[in-house]
């Protein structure tokens, strides 16, 4: 079961493509072309990607050095869409509040430029986990990216939770699924760069990776086909009781001065 | 080894950081206010407290180590406030949010204003809080507050501009009266 081609390791590979692929089509279908264009894109060109480096895989005609080159070609696609999509969650995020977009752009702009120096640091220090240099260096970049991608993720939600931004829900479950993701696909890829694990360990970090991106999509589809409680506008929190005594009370003593 | 132990680490710790954001209150227009108070602030003990000519009377007045004892304490008491402002800032934020919804477009237009005021005022109070640590270590710098009062002053009009669109026989202030 827990083993490379076994039937979860090929369900785990192909399912999550197809799923996506078919939340790409939905978007499609919803309208939501314009208002998520990246991960429009994100959710079709991703999923395509990653079935080539799956047939890839399974074609006795490709040889191991050519399957490293499809799956290069697929981080190198896959990350470039990632970044896209997480500044347009952020630009969602932003747009709303033209008083805080500027220093928000701004403070991304400067965590990115130190989240490349940290993880060019991290990468110089680390050694691949592999003697093959086009294995090494695919450990080494993903790393590099997770990381930058993570931190990105990390930022995000920390500036809006600081500021009480309001998300809408499917920006929301984008990012949160990216953010999960990155989390755990940083872990083993920083395991599988630094620690040399044995086979079985590597294939168990495989299919880590591959049941996260599977729970993820699923996640994807839950913020998109599961409509959120809308908040009661006609209800909406009137400013606290309290505070109008407060006032009333500083009211009279001003009065009475 | 020691390299993707950090990487680990690090990425538990983003997870339960981003866990911790978004879980308790994932989407925050959804959230009651109801529980949470504005805390009025008393805006003239504050622009003493942040007035230049009383830290300069101070420093004529006192001996150096004297004066730099007495001008952390009133720092101190400065990033009280200023977090007191931020915390409000943050309520109103979301009071703001969900009033921007009302159906009474004057309503919403208030609302809208008063998310953007607060806004800057949180913005601020962070830069705020930032320079009154970096003083409290010299506390013989110069602060100055004053635009950070202004921002507080604007929008404790707005808070109030709103507070009589959506009840107009209970104003609001949350800045308290001398």
């Amino acid at each position: 079961m827990l083993q490379a081609h076994s039937l979860l390791w090929n369900y785990l590979w192909v399912a999550p493509n197809v799923l996506l692929l078919i939340f790409g089509l939905v978007l499609w279908k919803r309208g939501l072309r314009h208002q998520f264009p990246g991960f429009l894109a994100f959710s079709i060109l991703s999923p395509l990607a990653n079935l080539a480096v799956f047939v890839a895989d399974i074609s006795p005609g490709v040889s191991a050095e050519n399957f490293w080159r499809v799956d290069w070609a697929c981080l190198l696609i896959e990350s470039l869409l990632k970044f896209i999509v997480i500044g347009e969650v952020f630009s969602r995020l932003l747009n709303p509040y033209p008083s805080l977009a500027r220093l928000g752009r701004n403070l991304v702009s400067g965590f990115g430029a130190a989240l490349v120096l940290a993880a060019t640091l991290a990468a110089a220090l680390s050694h691949g986990g592999s003697p093959v240099r086009i294995v090494s260096a695919f450990h080494l970049l993903s790393q590099t990216v997770f990381i930058i991608e993570l931190g990105l993720i990390v930022f995000a939600f920390l500036f809006a939770s600081y500021f009480k931004l309001a998300w809408d829900r499917l920006s929301f479950g984008v990012l949160l699924g990216f953010g999960i993701s990155s989390c755990v696909y940083l872990s083993c890829w920083a395991i599988s760069a630094n620690a040399d694990p044995k086979s079985p360990w590597r294939i168990i970090l495989d299919l880590i990776d591959m049941a996260t991106y599977h729970a993820c999509v699923l996640l994807w589809f839950y913020y998109l086909l599961v409509p959120g409680k809308a908040p009661a506008v006609e209800a909406a929190p009137r400013l606290p009781e309290t505070n109008l005594e407060l006032w009333n009370r500083e009211l009279e003593r001003l009065l009475q001065q | 080894m020691t390299i993707a132990l950090i990487l680990v680490a690090a990425a538990v710790i983003a997870l339960v950081i981003i866990l911790r954001i978004t879980f308790p209150g994932s989407l925050q227009v959804s959230r009651g206010v109801e529980d949470e108070q504005l805390q009025p602030i008393d805006v003239e003990a504050f622009r003493n407290l942040i007035d230049p000519t009383e830290g300069e009377y101070l420093r004529q007045k006192l001996p150096a180590p004297e004066f730099r004892r007495v001008q952390r304490r009133r720092l101190r008491a400065t990033a009280h406030y200023v977090r007191a402002a931020g915390r409000n800032a943050a309520l109103l934020v979301r009071i703001g949010q969900t009033a921007a919804g009302s159906s009474d477009a004057a309503t919403a237009g208030a609302a809208r204003e008063l998310v953007e005021n607060a806004l800057l005022l949180r913005r601020n109070a962070a830069f705020a809080l930032l320079r009154i640590y970096v003083a409290m270590t010299w506390p013989n710098s110069r602060l100055t507050a004053s635009p950070f009062l202004h921002d507080y002053e604007q929008l404790s009009g707005a808070a109030m501009l709103l507070g009589r669109l959506q009840n107009p026989a209970r104003p609001v202030r949350i800045s308290a009266a001398p």
